[in-house]
């Protein structure tokens, strides 16, 4: 749910990390921080359990400037991947403007990632939501494991997860390795454009 | 592929998996490379290579039930707790959106704060009832039963609630208690008179869903008047006992920045303040995707003389900024 401010033109959307547990969403927001220092507002904030692992969300509050005589504020979230986290997922996804979907591509996770996906769908339709029409893009992360493993890690291959995952979508996919920063930005710029272009449709505020 | 090699192979992708989190399959893995030293190394090494990976298998156990105990939740810092409440209430009415913020810390696992939240709302006439409730819940969640029975004696005794109110607070405790397996006749109200009886106008909450927008576009005026569709209006009310009240009014109809709001006959303080050519400040349009404040100028009010909104007002809002 964007908040648009029309007096101070000022927006404030969404973007909501999405995928199974272990799939490197927090890592994606840890190096955003790092890296794009000028647009990050705040401190990332990170609520997690023992082992790392994402207990309510992680928090990522940017600033994109001004587009279209408006200034636009980003706040970036993730989930939390495990499944027992379910009713979490759905409290941190309300509201989302946009989603990326960070898939593993260790090939043990292809089932964990097709339910992800499914466990998406469910909660967007629950939030009154739709994954057809919701801007998506689709990230298939750890990709520098099949460069650094000797092949004793069995990857995916992108044709493989694109099968699995975007056939029905059809939405942007990128490559990517949150531990490297290979893909990361490229991932958030294309969220970014599809959130905020499908926001400028419906509030129409660069029209004026 | 020698069988050692694919031994040690195995025992690597397994470490990968542990370092990563993915403990389940680290485990998987482990099992796998013990199975086939079972099988496969000859007697002299097998036993040391056992043994190993053993010790393995017997830390990841430790790590996965560590990991899996459904601990309670624990109470975050105050930080978080203010992040939760600000970020996970949607409502642009600020009574609403307190209500909202105190139901996801409760959600969140925060029943302490929340409990703080929602007895704040005990002020208020209209969210008294749900406030209560809510605290109620989060004793319950917080597994403090006694801490429920005796708010509950408390709001008897304190005479906030009017008779009908506490009824359905004692009813609602009641079955809290019978959900956890506790029969127990609690305590009557012994309230004097209904004094603390408001006749409140119910506000209504925004509807989601399509926007009525209008199927006679004005030509002309469609380029730079186009706008989303709007659902409902909330307009504060600024004069009176009601102040800052916010009145949420459905929109009838929109043409561009135009929207149409029917006002209940009931709404007697803002149909008294009303006339065209006035200004509203602090107006929120609720469309389906955003929440938009602004303000907007009063074209047209009217009262609505005949069919089914007899003695109802019919006001045009203006959009403005
Ligand atoms: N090799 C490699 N490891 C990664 C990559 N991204 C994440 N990881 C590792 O994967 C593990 C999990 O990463 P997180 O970012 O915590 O995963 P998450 O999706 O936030 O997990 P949950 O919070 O449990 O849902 C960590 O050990 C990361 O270092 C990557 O691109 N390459
Ligand atoms: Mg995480």
């Amino acid at each position: 749910m964007a908040i648009f401010n029309l007096k101070n033109r000022e927006i404030e959307c969404k973007v909501v990390y999405y995928g199974p547990g272990r799939s490197g969403k927090t890592t994606n927001l840890e190096y955003i921080f790092k890296t794009f220092k000028k647009q990050v507002t705040d401190q990332l904030v990170s609520i997690d359990t023992e082992g790392d692992r994402t207990l309510f969300f992680d928090f990522l509050p940017m600033g994109l400037g001004k587009i279209g005589g408006c200034d636009i504020r980003v706040q970036l979230y993730t989930v939390p991947g495990q499944v027992q986290y379910s009713s979490t997922r759905k409290l941190v996804l309300k509201g989302a403007d946009g989603i990326v979907f960070v898939a593993d591509s260790f090939a043990i996770r292809r089932d964990k990632n097709i339910l992800s996906l499914k466990d998406l769908d469910q909660n967007l339709k629950e939030c009154g939501l739709n994954i057809f029409k919701i801007p998506l893009v689709l990230q298939f992360n750890k990709r520098d494991m099949s460069s650094m493993s000797d092949g004793s890690i069995p990857i995916m291959s992108v044709e493989t997860m694109q099968n699995d995952l975007n056939r029905q979508l059809k939405v942007p996919c990128f490559p990517a390795s949150a531990l490297t920063g290979e893909g990361v930005g490229r991932t958030l710029k294309e969220s970014l454009k599809l959130t905020l272009l499908h926001l400028q449709k419906e509030l129409k505020w660069a029209q004026k | 592929m020698s069988i050692k090699e694919q031994i040690k192979s195995i025992l690597q992708e397994a470490e990968i998996y542990r370092v990563q989190g993915l403990l389940n399959e680290a485990m998987i893995k482990y099992k796998i490379a013990a199975e086939l030293v079972e099988k496969n190394v000859k007697q002299e090494s097998r036993q040391s290579l056992i043994d190993g990976i053993t010790k393995k298998i017997e830390l990841l156990k430790g790590t996965i039930l560590k990991y899996n105990d459904p601990e309670k939740t624990p109470e975050m810092p105050v930080e978080i707790q203010n992040l939760i409440k600000d970020k996970f209430a949607f409502s642009a009415d600020k009574e609403s959106a307190v209500l909202e913020g105190a139901i996801a810390l409760s959600k969140f696992g925060q029943y302490e704060r929340a409990i703080t939240e929602f007895s704040e709302l005990l002020k208020n006439d209209s969210l008294r009832l749900v406030a209560a409730k809510n605290i109620l819940r989060c004793y319950f969640a917080n597994s403090s039963v006694d801490g429920a029975l005796s708010k509950y004696e408390q709001w008897l005794k304190s005479g906030l609630f009017h008779e009908g109110q506490i009824e359905k607070i004692r009813f609602f405790l009641e079955n809290l208690l019978k959900d956890k397996g506790i029969e127990r006749e609690l305590p009557i109200a012994d309230v004097p008179e209904e004094k603390t009886v408001f006749e409140k106008a119910t506000i209504e909450k925004p509807v989601s869903g399509k926007g009525l927008m209008t199927d006679i576009p004005q030509q002309e005026e469609a380029e730079e008047d186009e706008f989303l569709d709007v659902n409902s209006v909330g307009i504060e009310i600024t004069d009176g006992p009601q102040k800052g009240k916010e009145i949420v009014l459905d929109v009838a109809f929109q043409s561009g920045k135009s929207v149409s709001l029917i006002i209940p006959g009931r709404e007697k303080t803002l149909i008294e303040t009303f006339k065209v050519g006035l200004k509203l400040d602090n107006v929120q349009f609720y469309s389906p995707i955003a929440i938009l404040n602004g303000s907007g100028v009063i074209s047209a009010f009217t009262k609505i003389a005949s069919g089914p909104k007899m003695g109802s007002f019919s006001l045009d809002l203006k959009i403005s900024a």
